[in-house]
């Protein structure tokens, strides 16, 4: 999912970082004094997540954890995510510091996708319908995210449609694995702790 | 809340194992030529992959097709710095350069090696003389030379292995890292929430 240093030209890098710039200054414009402590703990989540290993094949992948980041954050999955990613790059060298922005955006993206479409969804029905929901919204986080990494490798040079084959069937069992842990952990979130969701939500407006 | 952070660090704390998908490559000398080894720091490596051979102006001046266990193997000709790239597809890309100094040193072995082959026909009863005068002959130094290189080898790849390694106290250190950016925030945000009352 990492995209590294040198695989991407100039253009598309300048191009994700402009807009992931973007993307965390309406995360943190967005983000309340009391959804701070939430953000901080998805984004340490996130940043544990991704040294968590799959083994599929010849190859292994990695879990992600954005989908449930964007239903619990919103549009403060950007600054949670790229910190996460940050971190990454400086401590294990995962991806690299220059495509740092398009890794966030092809990251942080469909997290916030994943609110915008699942959100209200998750928020409003019964616990167990909510919990299917944001199941469905995680494996389309990963879907997404997949997507977004094909393409930007495909405005670099690669064939869209092998690279994003490559890529999407080697995550469907980390979107099989993402759907349970999301859909489970909202489900327990909304047992143990209904008012999660109508707090965040309702301190953000 | 407690029963909330319960459930967050259970999640952060499932049993996480060392390896990354991070493309680890790795040029280095070997007798008269460039050995090289290509894979992922998760131990996969990678097999038939062409490692394209640049010069300095980035015209292509050679490749190389890694074998079964991601090493390669390219002789130099000239003595002009060599960048090694390697592309594996879907974003993972690798560069790694050897200096024109290293090339010459390896072209000076090469040189000698082919001076031992065309005197090898000529009396081999003399040079046998000479081994047991002299200190080390260049076909000795060259054998051992081969021989360390091939005990150092595993060590090498151990090393590479260890320096990607992610323990425990560097993760334990990124998520301090990140409690204490977002705690950082919160209290800008609460000076500001303050300042504005």
């Amino acid at each position: 999912m990492h995209i590294v240093d040198g695989a991407l030209s100039n253009s598309v890098v300048i191009a994700g970082t402009v807009l992931a710039v973007g993307g965390v200054a309406m995360g943190l414009k967005r983000l309340s004094l009391e959804r701070i402590p939430a953000t901080g703990i998805l984004s340490a989540s996130f940043f544990v997540a991704s040294l968590i290993h799959v083994p599929i094949g010849p190859s292994s992948v990695h879990l992600i954890l954005n989908g449930l980041a964007g239903l619990i954050l919103g549009w403060a999955a950007f600054p949670a995510l790229f910190v996460g990613l940050l971190l990454q790059t400086v401590f294990f060298g995962f991806g690299g510091l220059t495509v740092l922005g398009v890794n966030a955006l092809n990251i942080a993206g469909p997290a916030v996708l994943t609110w915008l479409l699942f959100g209200k969804l998750v928020e409003r029905s019964s616990p167990t319908t909510g919990a299917i929901w944001a199941g469905v919204g995680g494996a389309f986080a990963i879907a997404a995210t997949t997507c977004l990494v094909a393409f930007s490798l495909m405005l670099t040079g690669d064939a869209f449609i092998p690279a994003a084959k490559l890529v999407f069937f080697a995550h469907i069992p980390v979107m099989v694995i993402e759907a349970l842990l999301t859909g489970t952990a909202v489900y327990l979130v909304r047992k143990v702790r209904p008012d999660l969701f109508s707090a965040i939500k309702g301190a953000a407006h | 809340m407690i029963r909330y952070l319960a459930l967050i660090i259970a999640l952060i704390a499932l049993p996480f194992p060392a390896a990354a998908h991070k493309v680890i490559f790795a040029i280095f000398k070997s007798g008269d030529s460039i050995e090289g080894e290509l894979g992922f720091s998760n131990g996969d490596m990678s097999a038939g992959t062409t490692i394209q051979v640049l010069d300095a102006q980035g015209v292509q001046i050679g490749e190389a097709v890694t074998d079964r266990d991601g090493f390669f193997i390219f002789t130099p000709t000239e003595p002009i710095p060599h960048v090694f790239k390697a592309d594996m597809g879907a974003g993972h890309v690798a560069e790694a350069t050897m200096p024109a100094n290293e090339i010459a040193e390896i072209l000076g072995v090469a040189a000698i090696e082919e001076t031992l082959s065309q005197q090898a026909p000529a009396g081999t009863a003399e040079t046998a003389a000479q081994v047991t005068v002299a200190s080390l002959s260049n076909e000795e130094r060259l054998a051992i030379a081969e021989a360390v290189r091939d005990e150092m080898r595993p060590l090498r790849r151990e090393l590479a292995a260890y320096r990607e390694k992610n323990d425990l106290q560097t993760v334990l250190g990124g998520i301090g890292y990140i409690f204490g950016l977002f705690g950082l925030y919160f209290y800008i945000a609460a000076r500001r929430r303050m300042a504005g009352q």
